[in-house]
């Protein structure tokens, strides 16, 4: 069976394992161990509160129990910003308007923004290619709007989620190529590859500092403005469909849209279920289920058959041993769907 | 044979006639008969103005060829180019971007609206007949102006720029204009230049012109190519205005990103070349026949109150106190022995 648990010191090995094939295109997944090795600890001291909020680091790991190997990763980094720059292009709107000349002319503007600075952001995630299966993308990526419910108060009221740019069939990004490229005068696999090691800000001090005219770039370079990458597409929706939207931030580099929403307009956080876990077979009407423990040190998740509304929800023994839990201990679920009743 | 001296109301036809055979695309003066004689009157008043702080004056020079009694060419100057409003222009700026910790040092060229060129005095107005054939007189119409703001300081700026026309393909389509102004004007360049009237000190540039840098990497190429360049029906007048003193590349038109030459007073060679001396006539000293080799061109101007300007080949007189002029000049110069000139070599 797979659980989702807080990332531990024993994960570093295998974590490095999984990130050789990550591949490009993911910053903060490089199959550096000092880096990574870095994180892990980070996380570690995330979950056991020995670091300020801000500084925290919540790493999760899914496991498959069958043969203890790690099938896929997430994260959420608790502020961004707080050490180096956090820099996007915010789209916005100047009018030049000349009542004398009848003349009318609304024009998109790009603004080098820190806006988003101390916000959390949702990150880091990667799924083996042989779990790609089922429901474990969705529940992957869901994992963490759980936790944040579970956990409100360790968030800021801004969630973020930067999505990768559309890139071209042959791996060159549209936008880097009509603007980045004249600033920088480097691939955008170096730039990628500066991104990674935390060069990002230093690359930022060489983008224009002064709005700019989406009109000046080419129409394949403001056609993509906003745009994810095309394998990214289903991982937009599953952040869409809880809760959050594009407002206008975009990705420096490649254009693509941060995904913002607040903490208190979650799905997760206005429909989860706090309850308390029983052991038995569940019975009634029954959904597809996040079932999550309530301890931030230890914390585990299972994707379960469970009912929904009840004062209790029953579990399995099994179910229950994944999550480091007795019957009466408190959980909190989520339905993995949004139900059609309440948000569409 | 020719003087350059202020228009004068019998010269309206003539300028009709010279001003409907220049080039089209060059906004600086008007076509109809109305609007010249507004000029010509405009300039009369101008000349004839007590000036304490330059300000909406216009003055307008002509070329007359004396030989014919025909006008020739025109050039003028505005006393000062944002009189009643402020005067844009895009500055070229250079961008450092550093990154010590990257190893990354690059300049990135930008181009800024900019205002700073209001207080200065303007050139404009340059037209002379056949320009292909033009010889020493295009740089005597060029430079007279200037003799004249030499001799009348206080009624220029301490700063001239003279805008010209930028690259145009037949059609009259601008490449710059399309990559920039068309965006924000929604317009065809000559149009834009029609209903603007050639101005670049009006508000609705504000309105419709951008405020912020233009970072010219980001223009297609062959609007960067027409950045700076002459229309080449400029090429003569850049020419004259470079050997005058006038720098290139530091401002463009924010239309059709032609350059503007600018200078201070005191980098133009009719201000820190122009000597006054005091008028003798040919014959003195003695004219012998070897010294036709050592004749010099001077462009030489008699005086704020009745301005001429000629240019003629003298002997030298930079180690002298007099000038020695002959009849047809003095004649022209409106001056007789002894009146004060001031000369430069052309």
């Amino acid at each position: 069976m797979l659980v989702i648990r807080a990332i531990t010191l024993d994960d570093v090995d295998p974590l490095i394992e999984m990130a050789r094939q990550v591949g490009s295109g993911m910053t903060t997944l490089k199959p550096d161990r000092d880096m990574l090795g870095e994180r892990v600890t980070i996380a570690v001291a995330s979950f056991a509160q020995t670091i300020p909020p801000e500084e925290r680091d919540y790493m999760f790991v899914m496991e498959d129990t069958s043969n203890g190997r790690l099938a896929g990763v997430c994260a959420i980094k608790a502020a961004v910003g707080l050490n180096e720059p956090f820099y996007n292009y915010r789209i916005g709107t100047l009018v030049h308007s000349s009542r004398e000349l009848n003349v009318f002319t609304r024009m998109d503007t790009l603004y080098l923004s820190n806006d988003l600075t101390g916000s959390s952001e949702l990150c880091s995630l990667f799924l083996m290619p042989e779990y790609r299966t089922g429901s474990n993308g969705k529940w992957l990526s869901k994992s963490r709007f759980l936790f944040i419910a579970q956990f409100q108060q360790l968030f800021t009221e801004k969630i973020i989620a930067e999505m990768r740019g559309y890139q071209a069939e042959d791996g060159t990004s549209p936008f880097y190529e009509g603007l980045g490229r004249h600033f920088f005068k480097m691939d955008f696999d170096h730039v990628d590859g500066l991104t990674a090691v935390g060069k990002k800000s230093f690359i930022a001090e060489l983008m224009p500092r002064q709005p700019l005219y989406v009109a000046y770039l080419p129409d394949d370079a403001q056609s993509v403005i906003g745009q994810v990458h095309r394998s990214t597409l289903p991982a937009r929706k599953l952040l869409e469909q809880e809760g959050m939207h594009y407002e206008g931030y975009v990705d420096i580099f490649d254009a693509g849209p941060v995904l913002q929403g607040r903490v208190s307009e979650l799905r997760a956080v206005r429909d989860s279920v706090p309850t308390v876990a029983d052991e038995g077979a569940p019975e009634g009407e029954c959904d597809i289920t996040l079932v999550s423990n309530t301890k931030l040190e230890d914390f585990r998740m299972i994707l379960t058959l469970a009912c929904n509304g009840g004062a209790k929800v029953a579990l399995s023994r099994r179910e229950l041993q994944l999550l480091h839990c007795q019957a009466g201990d408190p959980v909190r679920t989520l339905s993995l769907n949004v139900r059609k009743n309440t948000n569409g | 044979m020719y003087v350059v001296r202020p228009v004068e109301p019998a010269d309206v036809g003539a300028l009709e006639a010279l001003l409907a055979a220049s080039t089209p695309g060059v906004h600086t003066l008007p076509r109809t008969r109305e609007k010249i004689s507004a000029l010509v009157e405009r300039s009369s008043a101008s000349f004839a103005a007590h000036v304490d702080i330059p300000s909406e004056e216009t003055y307008l020079f002509v070329l007359e060829d004396l030989e014919q009694g025909e006008i020739v060419g025109t050039a003028a100057i505005h006393a000062s180019a944002g009189s009643n409003g402020t005067y844009f222009a895009f500055r070229n700026d250079v961008i450092q971007q550093v990154s010590r910790d990257l190893n990354i040092s690059h300049s990135v060229h930008a181009l800024t609206l900019c205002s700073e060129l209001t207080a200065y005095s303007q050139l404009s107005g340059f037209t002379i007949r056949d320009r292909e054939k033009a010889g020493k007189e295009a740089a005597l119409l060029s430079r007279g102006r200037l003799l004249y703001a030499v001799l009348a300081p206080h009624r220029f700026g301490d700063r001239f720029f003279v805008p010209l026309a930028g690259v145009t393909d037949d059609k009259g389509q601008s490449p710059f204009w399309d990559a920039l102004g068309r965006k924000f004007f929604k317009m065809d360049f000559l149009d834009a230049e029609r209903v603007i009237g050639g101005a670049r000190n009006r508000t609705l540039i504000v309105e419709l012109m951008p405020h912020y840098p233009v970072y010219v990497p980001l223009l297609p190429g062959p609007a960067q190519e027409a950045m700076g360049q002459i229309h080449p029906s400029g090429e003569l007048a850049f020419n004259l205005l470079t050997e005058e003193g006038f720098e290139a590349d530091e401002y463009v038109d924010i239309f059709d990103g032609g350059p503007i030459l600018q200078a201070h007073r005191n980098a133009l060679r009719s201000f820190c070349g122009s000597m006054v001396r005091r008028v003798a006539t040919q014959d003195q000293p003695p004219g012998a026949p070897a010294q036709l080799d050592t004749m010099v061109n001077y462009a030489v101007a008699s005086s704020e109150r009745n301005f001429r300007a000629v240019v003629v080949a003298c002997t030298p007189a930079e180690s002298g106190t007099t000038l020695c002029l002959p009849s047809w000049t003095r004649k022209a110069l409106q001056v007789a022995p002894g009146d004060n000139v001031i000369c430069v070599r052309i």
